[in-house]
């Protein structure tokens, strides 16, 4: 703990102490609105704490704050209140797993549509469970629990929410999800088990949300599935979490604040206007102020930095013995397209092996077959022997497989030194804290980004980017690296520059595996050439012979200069 | 036997209404990539129209129809170009316009909503047009269910024969493939969005007007609408009308028969389970092509 941040560790616990304070001196009217402000304050930010970094939009809010109320109604007079969150608790888990897993993998669309219906869903199946089995629709809630002790409660809840997101945006985890926010093939690829980052933060939002409505039960004396599973309650979180910005932690209290405050003052005088006027709010917010607060105050207020290079030397790695690649009888069709048709080819420790061949050949298609991007339809990719086709991308990136892109994927708005960072907290033997900040400045200079690190990357230009790309693959700590066309668009010096660092990763141990167009670049960089067509191997060897092979020719130029 | 053949009849009217308003949800969302989250209030909106039409004025729901769907079209037009071209300017690439155009429409759901409650309430509408039963090979179906079919199929086709062979179609299917490439066709990229976002909005109304002729609704239903078009567009593969064709039709059989099998109260449920099968089993659409 650094003396700098003594003060606000100070001021943090003397607004504890006065918030927890309030309701001894609180009138009836002030103690609820209290509990309003915390239990907004701890939806928004629970749901900020998993749609703020991935950007998947969770309209759910209302199903698990209903599932954690209807609970209460259902077990309050049954076991003792501690056992009754409990439940609610694992009721929380169990549906967020649930949700989870069947629209994680997806794409985020898919997400936003379920999350969409789940409490229209879980509404319309609680109503039917109480119609037919239960026999009545509402409950009614006979649990002796006061307004203070509500209130302290969710105090409790709030404290535990904030610390958990703190605590998260210092861990792997929270990296993750900011890589999975701006690039979620980047991520994967930079050895990020995506899925399971994202289960794992949907889950403890969800979690928190569902204690909140348990908490908040009481307050209710009776309770139908209609009163519980309302879905203006995730409409007005998200607009909360919206405004104040759901990109920083205590971004969403910024929007609670106010927002809290205009939802009391329109449901008390235009009772029958609220959900237009909250419509218009929020269309607003959404137009106005695309980044929260947050996003405005960080417009104004942008910090500089600077920071010193310190380069060190990149070890080099023993070389094994035998093939370090072993494709075998590799397809890979499209439709009708045969992508990859029965290609073979072995890659020896430390070869740079160009592969080469005509638009549409299928080169970008072997990498993607490689790195786990596509899974082939037939064939094996043995990677030191381990059988690697069709593996997620994640798991083949720790393996030792990194790659970069034809066109450059880096995390726009994330830092440079961040976009490095990213791969080492998540390799096989992954790095964090002091020692990673020191290896992402070694692997930036090694590239050629010293000093650059505190920029954001959308702010490199076009040959920086790919240098990036390349440090984040380094920092892999790869055996292959997989480039595509990473030459291709330079000038003639950034050319010369790109060849001797791509030779000095070949000296440092590396196997390399080049997709490239650049003829000048496959004679002084490979030793060896892999001629692609149409989905084919038609040549194997080294360039000179490669390249003046018949065939290869005809692919190239035709029939008539063959 | 009967009872095999009532649900299949049933299911196929109510897949017929499914895959109209699948088909204007496609245009919106395939087209102008507009993921438009207050779809089924419009549906409700124009289902209020209609029993206004029929109830207010002592006139049929087809003249609300004929009333109604240019009305919507223009109206989504305006919407468009007021409310989302600004989103569309600011959207850096597809996944932003995305993310912001269902935060939009999310809003302008509840005020949607909102002035339907003000006006109509929350209560549940029905009105009694045409129920006159007909016998159909055994089983009895009431004659607005049958009108209503044949209306959207009507419609359904004209719009389909409009896309597939007019020179606006054409660049609307085009838009649709690839919006830059289009682009480079001298299409007209904004414009097509638009005409597609209104079209969508038409259908959609006309899917509403059909609904309310033998469906009982209310101003809080909405969201189930939008719910059922949104699965039926990505069960046929996001674009794909063809697609959206065979799985509303499809939906509706499922759900009647869970209704009338099972539950009423289950077929939310229902049409979730489906939803999760097809993302678990084919996640690009039941016949989809990988569109993005």
């Amino acid at each position: 703990m650094s003396l700098s941040s003594l003060p606000w560790i100070v001021l943090g616990a003397v607004v504890v102490m006065i918030v927890a304070a309030f309701p001894l001196f609180a009138s009836g009217y002030q103690l609820t609105l209290g509990i309003s402000y915390l239990y907004f304050t701890i939806l928004a930010t629970a749901w900020a704490l998993f749609s703020g970094p991935t950007r998947y939009i969770s309209l759910a809010t209302a199903a698990f704050f209903g599932g954690g109320a209807y609970t209460v109604a259902v077990l309050a007079e049954l076991m003792p209140w501690p056992f009754v969150l409990l439940t609610a608790a694992t009721v929380g888990i169990v549906v967020a797993l649930i949700v989870g897993l069947s629209t994680l993998r997806l794409s985020g669309i898919y997400f936003v549509i379920f999350t969409f219906g789940l409490s229209e869903l879980i509404r319309q199946l609680v109503t039917w469970y109480e119609v037919n089995i239960h026999g009545s629709v509402g409950r009614y809630i006979f649990v002796e629990v006061s307004r203070q002790a509500i209130y302290w409660q969710l105090l409790v809840l709030a404290l535990v929410t904030f610390a958990a997101g703190w605590l998260i945006n210092r861990l792997r985890l929270g990296l993750a999800l900011r890589v999975i926010g701006e690039d979620e093939t980047a991520a994967r690829h930079a050895g990020i088990n995506t899925t399971s980052a994202k289960l794992t933060l949907f889950t403890v939002s969800a979690t928190i949300m569902t204690l909140t409505g348990a908490v908040m039960a009481p307050r209710w004396t009776y309770i139908d599935p209609t009163i519980a599973f309302n879905p203006m309650l995730s409409f007005q979180v998200v607009i909360m979490a919206l405004l104040g910005g759901a990109g920083a932690l205590f971004g969403p209290l910024l929007g609670v604040v106010p927002l809290v405050a205009l939802f009391d003052v329109l449901s008390a005088h235009f009772p029958n206007y609220f959900s237009i006027l909250l419509g218009i709010v929020f269309i607003l917010i959404v137009y106005a102020l695309p980044q929260g607060v947050v996003g405005l105050v960080k417009k104004h207020w942008s910090r500089p930095f600077a920071l010193e290079s310190a380069a060190l030397p990149v070890a080099p790695r023993p070389i094994s013995r035998g093939a370090l690649v072993n494709v075998d009888r590799l397809r890979k069709s499209f439709g009708g397209l045969h992508a990859v048709d029965d290609l073979s080819f072995t890659v020896e420790p430390g070869e740079i092996i160009g592969l080469i061949g005509p638009n549409g050949s299928g080169k970008t298609t072997v990498l993607n077959l490689i790195s786990g991007a596509l899974a082939p339809n037939s064939g094996h990719i043995r990677f030191k022997g381990r059988e690697i086709a069709g593996l997620n991308p994640y798991k083949i990136a720790r393996l030792g497989v990194a790659r970069t892109f034809q066109l450059v994927r880096v995390l726009p708005t994330m830092s440079v030194s961040d976009n490095v960072l990213a791969a080492l907290a998540h390799r096989a033997h992954p790095v964090w804290g002091a020692q990673a900040q020191d290896a992402a400045q070694s692997l930036l200079s090694r590239v050629g980004l010293d000093c650059k690190g505190a920029l954001r990357a959308n702010q490199l230009t076009y040959i920086d980017q790919k240098r990036l790309e390349l440090a984040r693959a380094l920092a892999l700590e790869p055996d292959l690296l997989l480039l595509d066309e990473w030459l291709a668009g330079l000038n003639p010096t950034e050319l010369g520059d790109g060849i001797a660092l791509v030779r000095s990763l070949q000296d440092s141990g590396l196997t390399i595996i080049l997709v490239e167009h650049v003829m000048d670049a496959i004679r002084s960089l490979c030793g060896r050439c892999i001629v692609m067509n149409a989905g084919k191997k038609i040549a194997d060897g080294p360039p000179e012979t490669a390249l003046t092979d018949r065939e290869v020719i005809r692919a190239y130029l035709g029939e008539a200069d063959a | 036997m009967t009872l095999a053949l009532d649900i299949l009849l049933s299911g196929l009217i109510l897949g017929g209404m499914y895959a109209l308003t699948a088909l204007g949800l496609t245009l919106q969302y395939g087209v102008a990539r507009i993921m438009n989250l207050s779809y089924g209030e419009f549906l409700i909106a124009a289902a209020f129209f209609a029993y206004w039409t029929f109830v207010g004025l002592s006139m049929s729901p087809l003249i609300g129809l004929i009333v109604v769907v240019p009305l919507a079209f223009v109206l989504n037009w305006a919407i468009y170009q007021v409310l989302l071209t600004p989103l569309v300017r600011r959207a850096k690439n597809r996944d932003m316009l995305e993310v912001d155009s269902i935060l939009a429409t999310f809003g302008l759901l509840f005020v949607v909503q909102g002035v339907m409650l003000v006006i109509f309430g929350g209560q549940y509408h029905t009105y009694s047009y045409l129920s006159i039963p007909v016998n159909i090979a055994g089983v009895t179906l009431s004659l607005n269910r049958l009108l209503a079919f044949a209306v959207a199929v009507t419609i359904g086709l004209i719009a389909y024969l409009a896309l597939k062979h007019t020179r606006t179609g054409t660049a609307i299917r085009a838009v649709a493939v690839n919006p830059e490439s289009a682009q480079l066709s001298a299409i007209d990229v904004q414009a097509a969005a638009a005409f597609a976002f209104a079209l969508g909005g038409a259908l959609v109304a006309a899917g509403g007007v059909l609904v309310s002729m033998f469906l009982t609704f209310s101003a809080a239903m909405g969201v189930t609408f939008t719910m059922k078009a949104l699965i039926v567009v990505i069960m046929g593969g996001v674009g794909n009308m063809m697609g959206a064709l065979s799985a509303g039709l499809l939906l509706g059989v499922v759900e009647t028969s869970v209704a009338r099998l099972g539950d009423p109260g289950l077929t939310l449920a229902a049409t979730f389970a489906l939803f999760l099968i097809v993302l678990l089993v084919r996640p690009t659409g039941l016949f989809g092509r990988y569109t993005r």
